[in-house]
């Protein structure tokens, strides 16, 4: 393109001594677009659940109700993802976030079970600007085969073993504040990379033996006793809270 | 050095050029200086503590790399010292695998501020973070002279 328009130029009746100028101009206006290319960064999205997605639940970090898990596949679908930069940052006190967007394409489908070394499945990775993205917005919704989210494995507990498989149909919209973890995420520098990871705590569905039964994750917890019996079972997400950014909150509703 | 520190040691200096050398070389010099201290309870909705918490600090030049670290105390609490810098400190409680984050705008004529974070429905998380003891009363600078070699002298 920017050669065309020079031999255009070159070619026709204009001026020989305008061409030092035409140069300069292409010149500056590569220059600009290589310098918008540079302020930018990328943003990479990941999904995770945890240790307990990939390796289950296993002693002491058993189900509240004492049995182990082992899965076979957890597969979630993601959509509607939107990381935010928000001034002042967003606490997660409600289901609106304003500030600076930047969308992902969706929805992905991921298995859990199958992740990284880090226990983390790459989602996206887009252009970003600059800043610190302390904020993602997405949704649990029902993938191709209808279900937003699938767990299937095997349970064994006092010599019992059952295979199980629990699927949801539910949608659940997250509005989520910044990651919390070993360190903060999501600072996007100019030509850098950063990244924000969507969390699902599975010891929210089954509780923890590792921890008080008083504490308020077990009261609420639904355990695997209910399952028990092996087979597919229902599953209704309500009340569960198993989305996070890391070990942040996220302020969850039906979606 | 604040104004207040170079008032305190100018009179300091002062008082030395008309002090007997042998009451200056017994003098003691306590110095005392009031700084912007931070005072973090964190706690549940119920109201028990979050117990030997981990705290992280950010400041707000560097809100990528820890400023400091703490562990609250049984009752939840945490009290430090910030730095001078001004602007937005960030503070990280985390505790058995979930967390809050509280930010803090300080100025150089910050108030007292407080902040909170919660979460959704059971178990809420909630961070309070004052600031305390902010730096009005400056630099205080105590000149004990102890009057033995003196008394000696005489």
């Amino acid at each position: 393109m920017a050669q065309g328009v020079y031999d255009k130029y070159y070619n026709s009746s204009y001026d020989r001594k305008a061409l030092p100028m035409i140069r300069f101009c292409l010149l500056a206006t590569v220059a600009t677009f290589a310098s918008f290319t540079a302020q930018a960064g990328s943003l990479t999205l990941f999904a995770s659940g945890e240790d307990l997605a990939t390796e289950g639940f296993n002693a002491p970090k058993l189900t509240k109700d004492g049995w182990a898990l082992e899965f076979n596949r957890i597969t979630a679908t993601f959509d509607q993802i939107t990381a935010w930069q928000t001034d002042p940052p967003f606490m997660a006190e409600g289901p609106e976030i304003s500030g600076v967007a930047l969308p992902f394409d969706g929805p992905f489908t991921v298995d859990l079970v199958d992740a990284d070394d880090a226990d983390r499945v790459a989602l996206a990775t887009v252009d970003a600007p600059a800043g610190h993205f302390n904020a993602l917005s997405w949704a649990l919704v029902p993938g191709d085969d209808g279900f937003s989210l699938v767990l299937e494995g095997i349970a064994r507990k006092d010599g019992q073993e059952v295979s199980f498989t629990l699927r949801s149909t539910d949608s659940v919209a997250h509005a989520c504040g910044e990651y919390l973890g070993d360190a903060r995420k999501g600072f996007v520098t100019e030509g850098g990379e950063a990244d924000l990871e969507i969390t699902l705590h599975l010891d929210h569905l089954f509780g923890r033996a590792d921890k008080a039964e008083d504490d308020e994750m077990n009261l609420e917890a639904i355990g695997f006793e209910p399952f028990a019996a092996g087979g597919e079972f229902e599953l209704s997400l309500e009340g569960l809270h198993l989305g996070h950014v890391g070990e942040g909150h996220c302020y969850d509703f039906a979606h | 050095m604040t104004s207040h520190t170079r008032l305190a040691a100018l009179a300091i200096c002062a008082a030395g050029c008309f002090t007997p050398l042998v009451a200056l070389s017994h003098a003691a010099l306590i110095e005392a200086e009031t700084a912007q201290a931070v005072r973090l309870h964190a706690f549940y909705d119920t109201g028990e503590p979050m117990s030997h918490a981990q705290v992280i600090i950010y400041a707000p030049d560097n809100p990528v790399s820890a400023w400091g670290q703490g562990v609250t105390d049984r009752d939840g609490r945490l009290e430090f010292v910030l730095g001078p810098e001004t602007g937005r400190w960030s503070f990280q409680v985390r505790q058995s695998g979930h967390g809050a984050m509280v930010h803090v705008e300080v100025g150089d004529d910050a108030p007292v501020v407080t902040a909170t974070s919660s979460a959704q429905s059971w178990g809420q998380r909630l961070v309070m973070v004052a600031l305390v003891g902010w730096g009005a009363l400056g630099t205080a600078l105590f000149a004990l002279a102890r009057r033995k070699g003196r008394d000696a002298s005489a």
